[in-house]
């Protein structure tokens, strides 16, 4: 704004985003930029507490008067560094760590945030030169890019081999690689900067997901697959090294942070026992095809915690999910996660397709204003067993779908 | 002979506490007490690519607010039109002559509002903006 208005400008920030916003404004182009910083929280505060604590307060940065500072800020000539334009190339660091120990090296990855705190599978060029096998690009092709939150911060880009060295670290299989890269390609942060502490969702359709020994029985969800848990690790992996995310106070700030950024909440649907076509298929690829679609929202939480599951001798399962997810924030949408047990008896109820019954859920119970944007905020999914009627729900919306055939 | 036995039989005690490098059942050496010296590896870094900077100049600044006019943009977030109407107030109260406009910018946080950045450029003198967060 202060570039493109050519007008002096202090920005007011409260003080725990304090090292993000220098960050950002090093990374936008005006390291100097000035700002003044409050104490938090401002919203909940009464004219009166705001008037006393913060305009007639100090700068819990600085220690200066607020408004003094502002004035200063807006009025002090600025220095020639401030005003000098040249183009300054960032580096990530050296190409290559080492020799050292297993030891060392571990600890030197967790030090330098490469890590998510847990051991990982040190990317030795031999192991790095395996996973390479498992497609046919190039190692130095450029697969895509990733920002912290598109728009705020810059894109960082990956290369084949890069996303290759995270998949080594997340201990991810040759096999698992084209669906890493297809992952990698979609460009979609799985760790968000938002302080909402954001979840990704990762649904696998297709023939890989044989192929590759991805689970969607019993505990689809869980941590009962190797394909499952290390595609889902390599996600975050290549968001934090790839993409630049998950730096704690700089590039996240998620308030209670979410334990779904671990490995995501990877979904290879069920579609033997679906009774509907899969989801890849409902939007646009051939059954035959081999897809990842990836969700962005809160998480996903099991129906049996919500008041509105009433378990009785004849449900109403579609009755059950309109009231489910019409309860939640629509900011995201909702998406239901259906075991297939679940998923036929809704068929039977009257929805032989995912469209007429996102139709239905849609629609409020009295025609009046609906809850969602439109019927397509409404997502349904079919994984996990048929042991019993249990399904998940969650705040999350679909966000774009990749081939992992073309990264093969 | 007894004197050569003797020098032998101190030698072979003299070896048995140097500490020189023994090799473990595992293959790591033990150079020192306590430490284990292990095979060393290479490994490749998992770092993207950070795009480079282009550093921008910032705007001269006014040699006094007095008779200027400053805009006080509000992003949005919660409580924030409250905390710089106050802003605002404490410009009547302490500064009068500092012409102040109050404007809520429109849509969310890191939206652009064009319409509004052209009244600041046709009309404005400084820019605060707030709350971040």
């Amino acid at each position: 704004m202060e570039s493109n208005l050519d007008k002096p400008t202090v920005s007011i920030i409260t003080k725990y985003f304090k090292e993000l916003v220098e960050e950002n404004a090093a990374k936008k182009g005006m390291p100097d930029l000035r700002f003044t910083f409050v104490k938090s929280p401002v919203w909940g505060k009464t004219a009166e507490q705001l008037r006393k604590d913060v305009v007639e307060g100090t700068d819990p940065v600085t220690g200066k008067p607020v408004m003094q500072e502002i004035v200063a800020e807006l009025t002090t000539p600025l220095s020639s560094k401030d005003t000098a334009t040249r183009t300054v190339a960032q580096s990530a660091g050296p190409q290559h760590f080492g020799p050292d120990t297993a030891e060392n090296l571990q600890r030197l990855f967790e030090d330098k945030g490469m890590t998510d705190h847990l051991p990982i599978v040190l990317p030795t060029e031999e192991k790095v030169d395996a996973m390479l096998k498992g497609t046919s690009h190039k190692p130095d092709e450029v697969v895509g890019k990733i920002s912290p939150t598109p728009g705020v911060y810059e894109y960082w880009s990956y290369t084949v081999r890069q996303v290759a060295v995270n998949a080594v670290m997340a201990g991810a299989d040759p096999k698992d690689f084209p669906v890493i890269l297809a992952i990698a390609a979609a460009g979609k942060e799985s760790i968000s900067s938002s302080d909402n502490s954001f979840a990704e969702a990762v649904v696998i359709n297709g023939p890989i997901r044989d192929e590759i020994g991805l689970n969607y029985g019993i505990g689809a969800l869980g941590p009962f697959s190797h394909a499952n848990a290390t595609i889902g690790r390599a996600y975050t992996l290549l968001s934090i090294n790839g993409g630049n995310c998950g730096k704690v106070g700089e590039t996240y700030m998620g308030v209670i942070g979410n334990p779904a950024n671990y490995a995501n909440i990877v979904i290879a649907e069920n579609e033997k026992d679906s009774p509907w076509k899969p989801f890849s298929v409902r939007h646009g690829f051939k059954p035959d095809e081999s897809v990842v679609s990836i969700f962005e929202g809160w998480g996903v939480i099991s129906a049996k915690n919500s008041k509105f599951a009433v378990w009785q001798k004849d449900m109403n399962f579609a009755e059950e999910l309109k009231n489910i997810l019409n309860d939640q924030d629509g900011l995201f949408g909702g998406v239901a996660i259906l075991s297939p047990a679940v998923a036929n008896y809704v068929k039977e109820e009257g929805y032989d397709t995912v469209d007429k019954l996102t139709d239905w859920l849609y629609k409020s119970p009295d025609e009046a204003t609906p809850h969602f944007r439109s019927p397509r905020q409404i997502n349904v999914l079919v994984t996990g067993s048929s042991n019993n009627l249990y399904w998940d729900y969650g705040g999350m919306r679909y966000v774009k779908s990749v081939s992992v055939d073309k990264w093969r | 002979m007894k004197i050569r036995f003797a020098a032998f039989l101190i030698a072979l005690l003299c070896l048995s506490v140097w500490p020189c490098d023994q090799v473990q059942a595992n293959g790591a050496k033990k150079s020192n007490p306590g430490t284990i010296v292990g095979p060393k590896f290479t490994v490749m870094s998992p770092m993207g690519i950070p795009p480079a900077i282009k550093t921008l100049a910032m705007a001269p600044r006014l040699n006094t607010l007095d008779g200027k006019t400053i805009y006080i943009v509000d992003d949005g977030f919660v409580g924030g039109d409250v905390l710089l109407k106050e802003m605002a107030a404490w410009f009547s109260r302490n500064m009068p002559s500092v012409n102040v406009v109050y404007r809520r910018k429109a849509g969310a946080f890191e939206a652009e509002d064009p319409p509004l950045w052209a009244e600041i450029k046709a009309k404005g003198d400084a820019v605060i903006m707030g709350v971040g967060h």
